[in-house]
């Protein structure tokens, strides 16, 4: 089977023309470094993605938390990790970092915060 | 009036700028009115869609109201702009020949605008022109002083604003589906309620055929002709100082593709003029929008695609149909087929300039048939939202200091603070939509288009009203902005 | 008037790195002015990743990024005014600010303009058709997402595949939403190759290039786009024009260096970048107003504004201590292949960086720094894309002595 990818692991984004038969590779043309071997074989096998999305915080200064997943988790689980973010909250102050979620899926997956949120300043504003 | 039972003395249908001002006028009166109007907002149709000039009544030809009601709305329009606190620029226009042979054509109109009573007509030659239009090339001009230019939007508003505060009754969403008579009473029904008046007003503009019919009146034809529009960004308000318009080609039936200055400081390319079938049909179609910058690049090269911040259309009440082109006069009158039903019908240009007049015309109509009494609780004088941008320093230092809402910017492009928005989303009539907010505070309508401001006044109307995210609409019915929250939408495939 | 050394117009990823770089080179006398409630600007809605590869060797969100920067100006006490809008700025580096304690009056020795940009509308590339509602530009979809927590739409349309577009199509998509298609008016995608992938491909959405939007319909919200191939002579091929019936119209169409602040004080603004014409100090033509980030030309790596950003510093301090470079003009001749080089002329002489874009995507090209026929400087690039920005440094040795420099891609 022949099919394009273009490789994410950096910027270079390598155009990759794949060749390959189930999930043995035969041949790559246009990786830059070997890291797009990797990548190619983990497209074929089992595709992983950072998933990054949003939660609610109560109380804070920002509306949402921005979160994402601190590996890189199998594509399939996108869709249904965002459907999950819809019902889940947490409280200010939240910390770069943080764990708002653990396991989900029963897969361990977690997800963590990616933007620092301060209690709500409740002082009347002058 | 007559002692048979009814809610309302006089119902207006349609709440356009003629619609307002005859609210008004007839305020200044011990009666009861009420006006209806189908939108979520005054002025929708083609009241706040036209070029906002102020004519001085050369156009059009002598003898008619046009000519007569133009005439005298010009002369009254300045005194009436302060009375409600609307913008009002007398900057004057030139109307230009390019050609030689359109030399003769501003002689006409000259000549037109004095049997009409025009003043202070002058025609100018290329020099005296481009001293006065250095960006403009043209053989010679007709140069109108009197001509100016103000808010359409601004005014229909600040008009309704004034006939409310004086006592008449507005019914934004309310659609008239059917008019009987009973006696001497009309009978008004609306999807929520029912109206009775010994009077009714037919201003619906685009609908007054049908609402003459409705009420077994005369048999009016409305012929849709759409004019569209770019509106160039403030950094080209200097290319001209006053309204500049080619001379109009016979039997064109719209005034050309003019250059517009507004009174905020854009400047209008358009209208164009075409005959369509669909009387809602606001598109802007690629193929004016192509012309109009083309045509326009004809006497002002300066213009550029890429001064565009917008397009927008309007729709005229035309009563001639496009195999005559051309114009009727306006049909202003008591209907001879139902008594005390005044048509107000093919009220196109210059009825922005002409507003007034013909409220006062529609008021003598009525005066002569009732004997109306004037109110002593009649107050001409209304205040619009203040333009934080517009005051000096130190007015602007005092008004943060007493209300620090002055002191947020919301609108970044025009300027607009949230003690702005906050008068508009409160407005008195009661308007939520969008549209509404923006046309009384200018926000949204700079060069970004509500790429800043958008996100910060949907969260003010819904913290002001307590709205779901899904009543914020754009203008009117089924135009929500937004679908939920995020959280709610729990689809997934 | 309250005197600054430097006031910085604009806290986000430009404003904050040229506020460290002037602090540790040792300008005490700073203020950032920001708009918004918060430091960071366009950052924090920007929750995906890939911000930070190459300052910190990591791949961050805008929001993590951009936290980076805060806390280090908050740690160097470094001060800023929040909820402030700059209303009026001039010649004379006096600007009036106004927020909810009052109107200020600044002055200041240096101006950074770092405001950043907006977004190109609807409006101004004149699409046809009616202007309902569900019309939406992708950074305001963005920030009502990812911001305000609100759903914009149900069946997207979007045009233009620049970032925020491709960005923008999988943050619906994870969010329940349907994205349609992504429509691109060029033969090639204007975003990083890589958020094709992960963004378009991993989705199953399709990418139709050569394709506009022709038409608008719906009268309160949007109910249809008409879309249409463009033939190679750039006209519409009538034949192609298709239905899609949706709900939403996202438009990434395009972003606009924010400088109307600028146009106001009479600094010259550069027609092709839209930003402020600069020497190599990152100096406007109003001395001692400089400009960096995304109001100086539009970036698509946030490490490349940090980075401009610190580069102006050493421009900035030469400035403010009275310290002149060599004066060496060198007038800059823009050649085939490029869209555009910053900066636009050299005045002085030292290292100079040149960011740069150019017109078509290649591989294997060499960007040619000539004076006459000599060569001064060339840099060979495996790939180009008008899409990536592409920086290059010449040492003041190279630049010394001459006048005339000539750039060109072969």
């Amino acid at each position: 089977m022949n099919r394009k990818f273009v490789c994410i692991i950096c910027p270079n984004s390598c155009q990759l023309k794949v060749e390959y038969e189930d999930k043995t590779i035969k041949k790559i043309i246009g990786a830059q470094c070997p890291k797009g071997e990797a990548f190619v074989k983990n497209e074929i096998t089992n595709p992983l993605r950072v998933f990054v999305g949003s939660v609610k915080v109560t109380n804070g200064n920002f509306k949402l938390v921005s979160v994402k997943t601190p590996n890189p988790i199998p594509k399939k689980y996108l869709k249904h990790i965002g459907k999950i973010t819809h019902s889940l909250e947490i409280a200010a102050p939240v910390a770069i970092g943080q764990t708002i979620a653990s396991n989900l899926l029963n897969e361990k997956i977690d997800l963590v915060a990616t933007r620092k949120v301060r209690k709500k300043n409740l002082s009347i504003k002058k | 009036m007559s002692t048979s039972r009814k809610n309302y003395d006089v119902v207006i249908i349609g709440a356009g700028v003629v619609g307002c001002a005859i609210a008004r006028e007839l305020s200044r009166y011990h009666i009861d009115i009420a006006v209806l109007e189908k939108e979520a907002d005054v002025g929708w149709g083609i009241s706040c869609r036209n070029s906002g000039v102020v004519h001085a009544g050369f156009n059009y030809e002598p003898g008619t109201l046009r000519a007569q009601l133009c005439v005298e709305g010009n002369k009254t329009f300045n005194e009436l702009c302060l009375e409600l606190d609307v913008p009002y620029k007398k900057i004057g226009k030139f109307v230009v020949a390019f050609k030689k042979e359109e030399i003769t054509e501003l002689k006409r109109l000259k000549k037109q605008g004095e049997e009409n009573g025009v003043e202070d007509l002058q025609i100018v030659g290329t020099d005296e022109l481009k001293r006065m239009e250095p960006n403009i090339q043209g053989l010679a001009a007709l140069h109108s002083p009197n001509t100016a230019i103000t808010s359409p939007y601004g005014l229909t508003i600040a008009l309704a604003e004034n006939a409310l505060k004086n006592g008449t009754a507005f019914f934004l969403n309310t659609e008239v589906t059917a008019i009987k008579k009973n006696n001497s009473v009309f009978r008004i029904t609306t999807p929520k309620k029912t109206f009775t008046s010994a009077y009714v007003i037919n201003s619906a503009g685009l609908f007054s055929d049908r609402i003459s019919r409705m009420a077994g009146a005369e048999k009016y034809r409305i012929y849709p002709c759409r004019g569209e529009y770019f509106i160039l960004d403030k950094n080209t308000s200097k290319l001209v100082n006053h309204l500049v318009y080619p001379v109009p080609k016979a039997g064109y039936g719209g005034l050309g593709v003019h250059i517009t200055p507004t009174v905020d400081g854009n400047i209008l390319l358009g209208p164009s003029n075409e005959y369509i079938k669909n009387k809602g049909n606001l598109s802007s179609t690629s193929k004016v929008m192509k012309m109009l910058v083309s045509e326009s690049r004809d006497f002002l090269p300066l213009v550029s695609n890429r001064d565009i911040i917008r397009s927008y259309s309007g729709i005229r009440s035309k009563q001639a149909p496009s195999s005559e082109g051309g114009f009727w006069d306006f049909t202003i009158g008591e209907s001879r087929m139902v008594e005390n039903f005044i048509n107000l019908i093919g009220i196109e240009s210059p009825g922005l300039t002409a507003a007034q007049t013909i409220a006062q015309k529609v008021v003598k109509i009525i005066n002569k048939k009732e004997k109306l009494k004037i109110s002593s609780k009649f107050n001409p004088f209304r205040k619009g939202i203040l333009r934080f941008e517009a005051q000096s320093e130190d007015v602007k230092k005092s008004l943060i200091k007493e209300d620090p809402d002055y002191g947020e910017i919301i609108c970044r492009c025009e300027k607009v603070t949230k003690k702005e928005i906050l008068e508009a989303i409160h407005n008195p009539l009661g308007a939520r939509d969008l549209i509404s907010i923006k046309y009384r505070s200018r926000a949204m309508m700079g060069r970004c288009q509500g790429g800043y401001c958008l996100t910060r006044i949907i969260e003010l109307l819904k913290e002001k009203f307590h709205l779901d995210p899904r009543d914020i609409t754009l203008k009117g019915n089924h135009s929500s902005l937004l679908t939920g929250y995020r959280s709610n939408e729990v689809k997934i495939s | 008037m309250t005197e600054k050394d430097v006031i910085i117009i604009g806290g986000g990823a430009a404003g904050l790195a040229a506020a460290l770089a002037c602090r540790e080179r040792g300008i005490k006398d700073i203020l950032i002015i920001e708009r918004n409630a918060y430091l960071g600007g366009i950052l924090h809605q920007c929750i995906h990743d890939g911000f930070g590869l190459e300052k910190f060797n990591a791949s961050l969100t805008g929001p993590e990024y951009a936290q980076r920067y805060i806390d280090l100006v908050m740690s160097k006490k470094i001060p800023y005014l929040l909820d402030s809008m700059v209303l009026d700025l001039n010649a004379k580096k006096e600007i009036l600010v106004t927020n909810r304690q009052g109107l200020h009056h600044y002055h200041a020795k240096v101006i950074i303009l770092a405001m950043g940009c907006r977004e190109r509308t609807r409006g101004a590339i004149a699409i046809p058709g009616t202007r309902p509602a569900g019309i939406y530009t992708a950074g305001v979809a963005q920030e009502l997402i990812n911001l305000k927590n609100y759903m914009i739409g149900r069946k997207v349309v979007i045009l233009g595949s620049g970032d925020i577009g491709m960005i923008m199509a999988r943050r619906l998509m994870l969010e329940g939403a349907e994205v349609l298609l992504v429509a691109e008016k060029l033969p090639y995608s204007s975003g990083l190759p890589r958020n094709i992938n992960q963004c378009l491909y991993d989705f199953d959405i399709p990418l139709l290039l050569n394709h506009t939007v022709i038409d608008i319909k719906g009268n309160g919200r949007i109910s249809e786009v008409a879309l249409a191939e463009i033939g190679k002579r750039g006209g519409i091929i009538k034949k192609s024009k298709r239905k899609i019936p949706c709900d939403t119209l996202l438009l990434s169409v395009g972003l606009i260096p924010e400088n109307e602040l600028s146009r106001q004080a009479g600094v010259i603004l550069n027609p092709i970048t839209g930003g402020p014409e600069v020497d190599e100090r990152g100096q406007t033509n109003i001395s001692g107003i400089f400009a960096c980030g995304n109001v100086l030309q539009v970036h698509d790596i946030v490490d490349n504004v940090s980075l401009e950003a610190e580069y102006i510093t050493e421009g900035i301090i030469d400035y403010l201590q009275g310290q002149l470079k060599k004066h060496q003009a060198i007038q800059i001749i823009l050649s085939n292949g490029l869209r555009y080089v910053v900066p636009q002329k050299i005045l002085t002489l030292k290292d100079t960086i040149f960011s740069f874009r150019v017109n078509q995507p290649g591989k294997k090209k060499t960007l040619l720094f000539e004076e006459n026929n000599t060569l001064i400087h060339k840099t060979f690039f495996s790939r180009v894309n008008p899409a990536e920005m592409l920086r290059v440094k010449l040492s003041s040795e190279e630049l010394e002595n001459i006048k005339r420099l000539t750039v060109r891609l072969v």
